[in-house]
Order: structure tokens, then C-alpha cells, then sequence
């Protein structure tokens, strides 16, 4: 008989204790992974969201622009800088930006806003901005009217809730407010009618036009037709006012960005500030975006531009919610940490108690003349087999709920929802599908197991045959 | 007689028992102390919110919130004075004039908003102005001539205001902060060079030494050489209360620093006669009312009875402004609860396990016991109690280690200024003092009870099931 078949035979021996002890690995196993699935799956998503609605993945920039964001820190660009960025394989084009800070005012209504000047069409391919565009609102009035009409009682309950709500499309709409499959196509009409939005984009021809934030447009009151002012410090310490006619408002996941953006387009946005041909900042659309690649094509075009300008790239631009997510990965990490800890020693507790209980069973095969060295690889497969039994569980069970977190995020409604947006955060939790994560699972169970194996081992090459024929 | 004979039970195989009551240990150990880090992060945000940023309760115009019109005024200030006066619970009170407008240097500029505030009334009322940084000046000195501002450390930094400069004298003064000879020499060269940002000084700072110095030195540095400028000015511009910008320079006479990045970037305070002759707003006339209750414990009382008495204003709570921080202030003990009854689910396995053992090792014996008249419930809460002994004796030595470990490091404090910036963005302190409350303790008992019972239940009902008759003749 092969020593893993005996190894097998012997775990069947006594199928309660082996079934408890990978049960306890699979409860482990399965809470690490869900756990981990949602919390990675949230920070991807925010991570992109981060990218998606403002940052981009790639931007050039002025060296001191990320320390000092403010006008003074701007670049003129340089045609054939731009150009030798373009010439690289994998960007797609160069987008130059204007931002800088204003007040904006509407009446007597005021907020700090940041200021975008982009061109719309080129924009809206590196970032998707017309993707954004609010196609249905719940106002007040799309409300009460909606409420005349003979809703379905769980959507006609949580309409309150989502009072000024921008939906961009059907999708987000249905999910949002939990909309029935069979229910839609009598709702969907109705929500067409009471609660459309007209929308428009800029185009960079425009002059004295902006698109806001949804959020941005609740604060101030206004909405697409509104005249808005905006009022700030130009380049070289100069007054900056002007008046800007709302043509159209986007809804970002992010809710800072979304009370506080104003996009007008570049040539308006120099005009604004006195600043002809200055640029904050450029986005550099690229064709692949995995993060080798990202890096890869960063450093090689740090070495296309010059001394004051340099590349940045998301993470170096995200810097301060890529260390929120971390402060709070560690606090799952401990978590999950604990959870194994105590698993760790439920594990080693049975390997101490199959150890004394087979003494006289291992004295007995010594004898008779098993090498103690193969009976020590039959013992440690024993305990590999438990381990995997518990992980192969874990995993197994954990993958149908990840596959579903992922295609079906979860969304919270009411205070749990309003609880993420206070901290700027959209209340979804979508999981991230199985990557490095599930292997580190599996690696921390060996970890264990390697434990539990060498005490085990070592109990067998040292042990005594006389002594443990007689206990 | 049970008691002491399962006790004895449990000894009979001391390493496998300690084995189990090491794990149970360990992991209430573990659980304990990561709540109580936890914990103490939740109760020192609380504890800012209320005594520095929110208060307890706060009345506003029913507009003013949704959008901060200067025009959306309390109409009546008196009677809400009047009301304030005679509720109980009210510790005491304070109205506020606020504006949002832009606050900008000849470099810098910010969206801000403006508290116009009695600047004496509040120093007694709360602690912001006790979180004056050091050598910055004061919560509004004596000087009341000149326009004054009160910011936070963020918004200054936004405005460029604090700088980092390593003058001769502060060279100096790191010698008495252990700080080598050999570091400070290797530093000359940025003697008297000024600094507008953290990044730059650092970045400057790791050119001139290695990466092990400037790990250990570097926060020293850093705080060494942070400087400002003595009675900077900035420029505040907003609407006056007739839909006119105006705006006016004010000296800057103090700094705070909390914990709460959004809270210091956005609010900065002036004297509120100052904010009232440049808005025009009259005497008498307020935006908010803040109030301070006797305690915490009063606020879900007292709110009502204030929203009873103004019917036509907005009368919240702390609770109900953030809403975040109460919910995990009013859940927190259940979401604790979740996870320790995780942990101790992980636990039950290994005692399941043990206790299964431990029964079929003694099928003889049990055997006997049943033989000689002991009947099936004595034998199930023999059982039962073996494994309720084996988690209380775990989770008491685990309470009372984590009880001990709380106490030292709920006085010396942990540091997790690594992940602060990320920590205060949100408003949680990168100093945690862990702490909890007995509640928690009563709470783990019990359940560590429960798991006791119920992982005593798998092995008790294969103990009955045994046949004394076969039991004896086995083996």
C-alpha cells in the first residue's frame, strides 16, 4: 500500500475527529475569504472610482504640483513634449487641464468648489464623463407624482429616502430602488415620464457653459439653465469671476467630487483664471492599465519629459485614500490574524491528542519493522489531508457567494447607506473575484499544518518503542 | 458532587485539557484587546465630536443646513434663549454667526467655513481651544483691535501657512531630543533653507541621510523644524447679508490640531463681533445655537424636549448629524459581540474535539457510572460541566491577561502614526488608548458560558448513546 493511501485509510479510522478538526479549518477558511472578498472587492471599486471620475491612471505634472496643488505650480506644455508622450506604444492621447479653486455662488447661496477646465470631447474618452450624466432624478415633484401611481409597496416605502437621487441609467435605477424584474416594465415607463432628466454635454466650442455635480446643483439650487457665478484667485494673485450658464450635471459615485466639481472647458477655465495656455495638469490615457504595465510606461516616459515635469500615477495621486484603505486592510488583517490564531491552536490541540492516543499503535508498526522515517511521512500526510479537506470546503463553499457578490453587489439602503456617503464613500459593496487572496489563504493553512507536522514528526523520530508498547 | 467530580475529570489529562484552555485563552486574549483598540478609537472620536466640533445639540433656521444662506437666520434668537433657559439637562449655551466663503493667501487658497463666535463663552464650554498648538500664538489674545482667525493645522498647511526650517537654534535643540551628533552634522547643509510642505523637507531630509537615520529621526525632524510664521495674515472673502462679496485680512492668532482632518481643514473661528460688522448682520442675530447637556447620557432626552418647545427650527442632535458615529456608537457592542462569538465558535471546535475524545477515551468508565445508577441527565451535566470549565478556566486567565495588558497600554498608549493620515481623514486618533467597559466583560462571560454548553452537547449525547452493558464488556 502507498503511504498516502495509508495515510487516507488512517483518517477514516476515527471520522468524527477528522471531519471536527477540518470543519474548524473550514470555518476559518470560508470567514477569511468572504471577509477578504468583500473588503479587496471595496477597495478596488473605490480605487476605481477614484481613477474613473477624477484622477485617471497616468497624468503629467509639474513636480511640486502634487505637494502644492494650486496655479502657481501650472506648466505651459510643449508641443513636442506632448508629442514624445504620445509617441509611446502604449498611451492613447494627452488630455491638458486647468483646475484650480473657486467660490461658487447661485443668489445668495454659496460653496467652495474645485474647478475643472478640460476639453470635453477628450476628456470624455479618458474618463467617461458623459457616462456620468444624470438621465433621471427623483425631485420633489417626480416623487409625488410617482406616489399618485400604484407602486409595488417596497419601492413606493424607500422612495423618500432617495429624495434628489441621480440615476445615470436604467441599471442603477432598478437596483437602487430594489425594483422587481416583473415589476419593471410597468415602472419603468412611469419613472420615464415623471422623472427624466434633460441633460446636455459641452462641447469645446462652448463658451460660458459648465456641467456640475448633482450634489453641487441640490446645494446651490440650481439646475440646468441656471446661472452661476464663480469667483476666485487667478494666476499670479489676479481676481478670477465669471458667469457660467449650467448646461448639463453629472452624478460621480464619489460624493465629494460630486458636491464640489464644476467642469467648464479649458479655453473658458484659462480665461477664467488669466492663465492663457497654462495647464495643472494633463491625463495620459493609456492603452493597458495593469499595474506592471502602468509603472512600466510611467518610468519610461519620466525619461521623455523634462526637469519640471515629471509623470504621476493614481496611487502616487490617491495617496490619502490609498492609506485609508490600508489602516483599515490592517484592522481586517487582524481580525482574520486572530481567527487563525485560535483555529492554529484547535488544530495543534488534536495533533497532541492523536499523538498520545496512537502511541502504542506507532510502537507497534516500529517494531515490526516500519522505518520510522516513512512512518513519520504518513502521519504528516494525515494531517496535510485534514488541512486540505478544510481548505478544498472553505473554498468550494465561499465560491458561489464570491461569484454573486461580485455580479450582484450588495447595496445598502437607508441609515447604512447614508452612513458610507457621510464618510465619501458610495454604499456598495461589491467582492472581488478569486485572486492572490485565496492563495494566502491556502498558504497560512500549510503554515499551520507545517507547525502541527514538525511537532508531530519529531515526537515519532524520537519515540521510544519499548516504552510506548507499554502504555 | 458533580461539580468537583468533573472538575477532577477535566485534570485527569492535564496537557490535553491546558491545551484547550491555552487556545480558548489565547484567543480571548486576542479578541479582548483588538475590541478595546478598537473601542478606544470610537470613544475618543465621540469624544472630540462633542466637545469639539458638534456639541450636544444644535438649533439651527429650518433652511440653513441644506444650504448656508447667510439670510437663513434664527428669526427669534429669544425665545429659543428663553426655551434654553428653562429646559433641564442644558449645562449651558452659545450662538453662533456662520458663513461660507474662501479663505486665501498670496499662494493658497480654500473653501472654509466661517464660525463667528464668543470666543470667551466657548473656551469655557469646550476643548478646541486646548488644542492650541504650542508656540502658535493663542485661542484669541487680547489683542481684539485687528481682525483675528482661529484655524486648524490642515487648512494652515492648504494655505501654506506653516513651513519647515531647520534654524540654527532648532539644530540645536535636537541634541536634546537624542538626536546624534553625527545626524545634526549630516544636516548642515539645509540649515535656515525654508520649506513649504512636509514632502519637500522630508524629501530633503532623505537625500542627506540613510534610510535607517531618517526612520528613526525623521518624525523628530519633521516636528522640529514644522514653523510658522507669528501673525500671518489670510484673506477671508464671503457674502455680506445683503448678496455682496466682501472680505477682510485676519491675523492669524492661533493654530489647532485634532484629529479630524475635514474638521481642521474647513472650520476656522473669528470673534463674532468682527464676522458681524463686515456682513451686516445685527446684534442679536444668530445662525446656530449649540448646546452643551450635563452629560452624554442626557442628549436623547433632552433633544425632544427643545424640538417640542421650536417647533419651527431644526433642532439635532450630535447623533443625528453624524449619523456614522452614532451608529457605530449605539451598535458597537453588538458588532463586538459578532466577533467574539466568532473567535469563540473557532474555539468550540477544538473543545468539541477534546471533549469527544475525552468521552470515548472513557467508555469503560461511563459505562460503569451508568451501571451503577448514575442516571443519563447526571452523566449529560457531568459532561456538559467538563466543558463549560474547560472555556470559563481559559476565558477567565484570557480576560484577565487582556484586563492587564488594557491596563498598561490604556496608559502608555499605542501608536499607529504610520497609517495616521489615513486614520485622521476620518476623524479617528493614530494614538489609541485601549479601554472597555465592563458591560463587555459581563457580555463575554456569557457567551463563553454558551460556548461551553453548546460544544459540550455533541459529545454528551454520544456519551449516552453509550450501552452500559457493552461499554463494560469493551476494551
Amino acid at each position: 500500500m502507498k503511504d498516502y493511501q495509508l495515510a487516507w485509510k488512517n483518517l477514516w479510522r476515527n471520522r468524527k475527529r477528522t471531519l471536527i478538526t477540518a470543519a474548524s479549518v473550514f470555518f476559518a477558511v470560508f470567514f477569511a475569504l468572504i471577509m477578504r472578498s468583500f473588503q479587496l472587492g471595496t477597495y478596488a471599486k473605490m480605487y476605481r472610482d477614484a481613477i474613473e471620475s477624477y484622477s485617471g491612471y497616468l497624468q503629467l505634472q509639474n513636480r511640486d504640483y502634487l505637494d502644492e496643488p494650486s496655479l502657481d505650480n501650472g506648466f505651459v506644455a510643449d508641443p513636442s513634449v506632448i508629442k514624445a508622450i504620445e509617441a509611446d506604444h502604449n498611451v492613447l492621447a494627452v488630455i491638458p487641464r486647468l483646475e484650480s479653486f473657486a467660490l461658487a455662488a447661485a443668489g445668495s447661496r454659496t460653496q467652495g468648489v474645485m474647478v475643472i477646465g478640460m476639453d470635453p470631447e477628450n476628456e470624455n474618452k479618458a474618463l467617461n464623463l458623459r457616462n456620468r450624466m444624470v438621465r433621471y432624478k427623483l425631485t420633489p415633484g417626480a416623487i409625488a407624482q410617482l406616489k399618485t401611481e400604484n407602486l409595488p409597496g417596497r419601492t413606493g416605502k424607500i422612495l423618500d429616502a432617495y429624495l434628489n437621487k441621480a440615476f445615470t441609467d436604467d441599471e442603477s435605477l432598478i437596483a437602487t430602488l430594489g425594483i422587481r424584474e416583473s415589476d419593471t416594465s410597468d415602472l419603468l415607463p412611469l419613472i420615464r415620464e415623471y422623472a427624466i432628466f434633460n441633460n446636455s454635454f459641452l462641447s469645446a466650442a462652448d463658451t460660458g457653459y459648465a456641467i456640475i455635480g448633482n450634489g453641487l446643483s441640490d446645494y446651490l439650487d440650481i439646475s440646468v439653465g441656471d446661472t452661476l457665478v464663480l469667483m476666485g484667485q487667478g494666476y499670479h494673485g489676479t481676481s478670477a469671476a465669471g458667469l457660467f450658464v449650467v448646461r448639463g450635471v453629472v452624478t460621480m459615485p464619489n460624493p465629494d467630487i460630486d458636491n464640489m466639481f464644476v467642469y467648464i472647458t479649458l479655453n473658458d477655465a484659462r480665461y477664467l483664471y488669466d492663465a492663457p495656455d497654462l495647464s495643472t495638469s494633463a491625463i495620459i490615457s493609456i492603452r493597458n492599465n495593469d499595474d506592471d504595465e502602468l509603472i512600466r510606461t510611467q518610468e519610461r516616459l519620466k525619461k521623455v519629459v523634462d526637469g519640471d515635469l515629471t509623470i504621476r500615477n493614481w496611487k502616487e495621486m490617491n495617496a490619502l485614500l490609498l492609506n485609508q484603505m490600508e489602516a483599515d486592510n490592517r484592522s481586517g488583517a487582524i481580525m482574520i490574524g486572530i481567527l487563525y490564531l485560535v483555529v492554529a491552536f484547535g488544530v495543534f490541540g488534536t495533533v497532541l491528542m492523536m499523538m498520545a492516543e496512537r502511541r502504542r499503535e506507532f510502537g507497534m508498526l516500529v517494531s515490526i519493522g516500519m522505518r520510522k522515517g516513512r512512518l513519520a511521512v504518513v502521519v504528516g500526510m494525515e494531517m496535510l489531508f485534514i488541512g486540505l479537506i478544510g481548505v478544498a470546503a472553505g473554498v468550494a463553499a465561499s465560491l458561489p457567494i464570491v461569484f454573486l457578490g461580485h455580479a450582484r453587489p450588495l447595496r445598502f439602503t437607508g441609515e447604512m447607506a447614508r452612513m458610507y456617503e457621510d464618510y465619501g464613500f458610495e454604499p456598495v459593496m461589491p467582492m472581488l473575484l478569486p485572486d492572490t487572496y485565496y492563495l494566502w489563504q491556502v498558504v497560512v493553512v500549510l503554515l499551520i499544518l507545517l507547525i502541527a507536522i514538525t511537532f508531530s514528526v519529531r515526537k515519532i523520530l524520537k519515540l521510544n518503542v519499548i516504552n510506548a508498547m507499554r502504555s | 458532587m458533580l461539580i468537583s467530580l468533573a472538575w477532577k475529570n477535566v485534570w485527569r489529562n492535564r496537557t490535553r485539557s491546558l491545551t484547550v484552555i491555552a487556545a480558548v485563552t489565547v484567543g480571548v486574549f486576542a479578541g479582548v484587546f483588538a475590541m478595546a483598540a478598537i473601542n478606544s478609537s470610537i470613544v475618543q472620536r465621540i469624544d472630540s465630536a462633542v466637545n469639539e466640533e458638534l456639541s450636544h445639540i444644535q438649533i439651527n433656521n429650518r433652511q440653513f443646513r441644506s444650504s448656508s444662506d447667510i439670510r437663513n437666520f434664527i428669526s427669534e434668537p429669544d425665545s429659543v434663549i428663553s426655551v434654553l433657559q428653562r429646559t433641564s439637562g442644558v449645562a449651558d449655551f452659545t450662538g453662533r454667526i456662520i458663513v461660507r466663503g474662501i479663505a486665501s493667501t498670496s499662494t493658497g487658497s480654500a473653501g472654509v467655513e466661517i464660525s463667528g463666535i464668543d470666543a470667551e463663552k466657548e473656551r469655557t464650554m469646550f476643548t478646541l481651544s486646548q488644542r492650541l498648538i504650542p508656540g502658535t500664538g493663542s485661542y484669541f489674545g487680547s489683542d481684539t483691535k485687528l481682525n483675528s482667525a482661529f484655524i486648524g493645522e490642515k487648512l494652515a498647511r492648504e494655505l501654506y501657512i506653516i513651513r519647515y526650517i531647520l534654524t540654527p537654534e532648532v539644530l540645536e535643540s535636537l541634541a536634546g531630543k537624542d538626536v546624534p551628533a553625527s545626524v545634526i552634522e549630516k544636516l548642515r547643509p539645509l540649515e535656515g533653507v525654508r520649506f513649504t510642505t512636509e514632502k519637500k523637507f522630508s524629501d530633503a531630509c532623505s537625500g542627506l541621510l540613510s534610510a535607517k537615520e531618517n526612520r528613526k529621526y525623521g518624525l523628530k525632524l519633521r516636528e522640529a523644524a514644522w514653523s510658522y510664521r507669528e501673525g500671518s495674515r489670510i484673506i477671508l472673502s464671503f457674502l455680506d447679508i445683503n448678496g455682496d462679496q466682501t472680505g477682510a485680512a485676519f491675523r492669524i492668532c492661533g493654530i489647532y490640531r485634532t484629529n479630524n482632518d475635514y474638521f481642521e481643514a474647513m472650520s476656522l473661528f473669528v470673534p463674532d463681533n468682527q464676522l458681524r460688522t463686515l456682513t451686516g448682520m445685527q446684534e442679536g442675530q444668530y445662525h446656530r445655537f449649540i448646546v452643551k447637556l450635563e452629560n452624554s447620557n442626557l442628549t436623547d432626552k433632552v433633544t425632544p424636549v427643545i424640538r417640542e418647545s421650536l417647533p419651527e427650527l431644526e433642532v439635532l442632535n450630535w447623533k443625528e448629524i453624524q449619523v456614522d458615529l452614532a451608529m457605530i456608537a449605539d451598535y458597537v457592542n453588538q458588532i463586538y459581540g459578532i466577533f467574539m462569538a466568532l473567535i469563540l465558535a473557532a474555539l468550540a471546535f477544538g473543545i468539541v474535539n477534546t471533549m469527544l475524545m475525552s468521552v470515548l477515551e472513557r467508555t469503560r468508565e461511563l459505562g460503569m457510572l451508568s451501571a451503577i445508577g448514575m442516571n443519563h441527565r447526571r452523566i449529560f451535566m457531568m459532561i456538559m460541566l467538563e466543558s463549560i470549565f474547560l472555556s470559563i478556566v481559559g476565558g477567565f486567565a484570557g480576560m484577565a491577561v487582556s484586563g492587564v495588558v488594557i491596563g498598561i497600554t490604556g496608559h502608555t498608549g499605542i501608536n499607529l502614526v504610520k497609517y495616521s493620515e489615513g486614520l485622521e481623514a476620518m476623524g479617528y486618533s493614530a494614538h489609541l488608548y485601549p479601554t472597555i467597559g465592563a458591560d463587555f466583560f459581563l457580555m463575554l462571560t456569557v457567551l463563553i458560558v454558551l460556548t461551553g454548553i453548546l460544544s459540550s452537547i455533541y459529545p454528551a449525547r454520544k456519551a449516552l448513546q453509550l450501552n452500559p452493558v457493552e461499554a463494560l464488556r469493551g476494551e
